[in-house]
């Protein structure tokens, strides 16, 4: 790695770190109910919207009722976001009159479930389908709910292991408000503000249209930018305002906000660690997840950043400088900017896929074997490399449990964590969260790598790109293994890449499958839907089975769950079962890749 | 028809999630009965 990748990631995990502690201590506050600065502004909105909603933000809900709210409240927004896009037309705020025909069914399906779960897959080119309502409402809103959600979650199941003989884990509503008027809220117009000052545009235009320096005519679309940039980061949402996404440079201009945006992706997923050890009153609990959580990140963004600074044999055979220098980054930059470079382009990949963030600065199918498999592997990790929003830390504490589960299984002794014991209830629900991630991510990939849709009479509509809306042909591509960019292992690399985002609500796609088609527009969905309501029920389940136990005194036969070793067991832990599960997939695309790449080089 | 198809595929997979749920809960009063 140059110097320049280590200056640049040392700065930006150390500006993490600063910010980690004061966020944590601060979303404690805001989670136990206790005022905070922002009380006397926001305290009259909150209470507002209590009243409006008719809840009592005080009633403790038992887990099987927090669950409900969160299904039924999610369904709800997911068919109103539905039903918006679908009627753009006939909304206001489209100046490009944009209506039914560029957002069909099987999309509109795909783009509501995914804002709705966090996930921010998008199938469709938004500047050429979407209208400014569409992004603002429809879509906009989930990007604050679905982040709400997931800290709701994560809050409900660590008050799991922080209660004594409770009956309930929290109150949902009380949760999902305070989240989004506490946290999020001054978070996103502090952003919004900087991204402003740094060149995005926030206006409600039409599209801009001027002559170039070649006397051709370019359309430059704009719109409300920097108020969706700062909560996509923030909320780990990711959807771009652009089809380029944060590579456009309306949406990331420089490196500083480059900085930025790293910084609102990782910052609250970060500072739940510290939530979490406030709220189990054990601050080193909070680290230990912490450092199991940076020990794989670094090592990821080490091996990612490093595998594309030594380039590619191909690069080599043309005679292409590979190694860095003063005037240029080496390596392999397709599909880079090159106001980024390598090491801010690689960062971005690590935490944009740790987290469940999708946003990205260039583009992942262009990597090499060895850089591309990194943010595959963190999204297979089910997103626990800091993660969601939320997610991240239920993710990581479902990590938790199995280790724990596999060290008392190593000393024949129960299992506990934080005091409590961990059973049959709480393991199986730990491991059902688990299988399903998988069933879904291989199960999906291993139907899209085989279908093969006919390419003609009325099945052909489910694998065909309806190009009639953008004013292009239809594509009727038949097998969905022909609607991507590459055959091979890297072509299934494709396949595995976009339903492990799906289904780790990542979003971020390898760039090199067309997927707006019913086939992977529906069957993505499911894999979103899947990988996170059918995640989210177990663990609230676990939950509630943990927050009804009495406390166990440690003694000295208890495992320490606060130190560097138990950091060091959960990686461990964390690795094994992504390696287990997921290696022959690995083995078949990027893996297989690489050395079909090094053999280039020997021959 | 399509729209139809699409929001009871929504409504379905809840419907789905909730009986999980219910399930998780039994699963819950077993373990602990």
């Amino acid at each position: 790695m140059t110097l320049s990748a280590i200056l640049q990631i040392t700065l930006y995990f150390a500006l993490l770190l600063l910010l980690t502690k004061p966020l944590g201590a601060y979303m404690a506050r805001v989670f136990t109910g206790q005022s905070t600065f922002l009380e006397r502004a926001l305290g009259p909105i909150e209470r507002g919207t209590y009243r409006l909603l008719g809840v009592d933000p005080e009633q403790d809900m038992h887990w099987s009722t927090y669950c409900r709210a969160l299904l039924v409240f999610s369904l709800t927004s997911l068919l109103f976001s539905y039903a918006a896009l679908r009627l753009q037309g006939f909304l206001p705020l489209n100046p490009q009159h944009l209506g039914a025909e560029q957002m069909p069914p099987d999309l509109a399906f795909n783009t509501a479930v995914s804002f709705t779960t966090n996930t921010n897959w998008q199938s469709y080119a938004p500047e050429a389908s979407l209208s400014y309502f569409s992004n603002m409402v429809a879509l906009a809103i989930h990007n604050w709910a679905s982040a709400a959600v997931g800290m709701a979650t994560a809050i409900a199941v660590t008050r799991g292991f922080a209660r004594k003989n409770a009956s309930g884990i929290g109150n949902f509503w009380a949760d999902v408000v305070r989240a989004t008027l506490y946290v999020l809220l001054p978070l996103c117009l502090i952003g919004a503000i900087i991204f402003l000052a740094l060149g995005v545009p926030q206006n409600f235009d039409a599209y801009a249209v001027v002559t170039t320096l070649e006397g051709h005519q370019q359309t430059i679309a704009l719109g409300p930018v920097a108020s969706q940039e700062a909560i996509k980061q923030l909320g780990t949402n990711g959807g771009g305002f652009f089809n380029a996404n944060s590579a456009h440079p309306f949406e990331n201009p420089s490196a500083l906000s480059n900085l930025l945006t790293l910084l609102m992706i990782w910052s609250i997923p970060a500072a739940l660690t510290q939530t979490f050890g406030k709220l189990v009153g054990n601050s080193k609990q909070g680290w230990a997840l912490f450092g199991a959580m940076a020990s794989l990140a670094l090592v990821g963004v080490i091996v990612c950043t490093s595998a594309e600074q030594a380039g590619t044999p191909h690069l080599e055979r043309a005679h292409i400088q590979t190694a860095a220098s003063a005037t240029q980054p080496g390596g392999n930059m397709e599909g880079k900017e090159v106001r980024f470079g390598i090491a801010a382009s690689a960062l971005f990949a690590e935490v944009s896929t740790g987290a469940s963030c999708g946003a990205v600065n260039s583009m992942h199918d262009s990597y090499t074997p060895l850089g591309g498999l990194v943010p595959l592997f963190n999204m297979l990790t089910g997103e626990v490399i800091f993660g969601g929003v939320g997610a991240g830390l239920y993710g990581m504490l479902t990590f938790a449990v199995l280790a724990v589960f596999i060290a008392g299984l190593m000393v024949g002794r129960t299992p506990e964590y934080l005091g409590k014991k961990i059973e049959k209830f709480e393991v199986q629900m730990a491991m059902l969260a688990l299988l399903v991630l998988a069933a879904s991510v291989l199960g999906f990939t291993a139907l899209s790598s085989t279908l093969d849709w006919p390419t003609q009479g009325a099945l052909a509509a489910l694998n065909t790109w309806p190009g009639s809306a953008y004013g292009a042909a239809d594509s009727v591509y038949g097998a969905a293994t022909h609607n991507l960019n590459n055959s091979g292992p890297h072509g299934f690399s494709e396949i595995f890449y976009a339903y492990a985002s799906a289904t780790g609500n990542n979003g971020s796609a390898f760039a090199g499958i067309s997927a707006n088609t019913p086939w992977y527009n529906t069957s993505l969905a499911l894999a979103i839907l899947i990988g996170r309501f059918l995640m989210i029920v177990p663990l609230l389940g676990m939950a509630g089975a943990l927050a009804a136990k009495g406390h166990v005194p440690a003694s000295s036969g208890t495992f320490p769950t606060d130190t560097p070793t138990f950091a060091g067991l959960l990686v461990g832990v964390v690795l094994l079962v992504g390696a287990l599960t997921y290696f022959p997939g690995l083995a078949l695309g990027p893996i297989v890749e690489h050395f079909q790449l090094q053999a280039l080089a020997t021959h | 028809m399509f729209d139809l198809l699409f929001i009871s595929l929504s409504v379905g997979f809840f419907a789905l999630a909730l009986a999980c749920a219910r399930g998780c809960e039994k699963l819950q009063g077993g373990a602990h009965g």
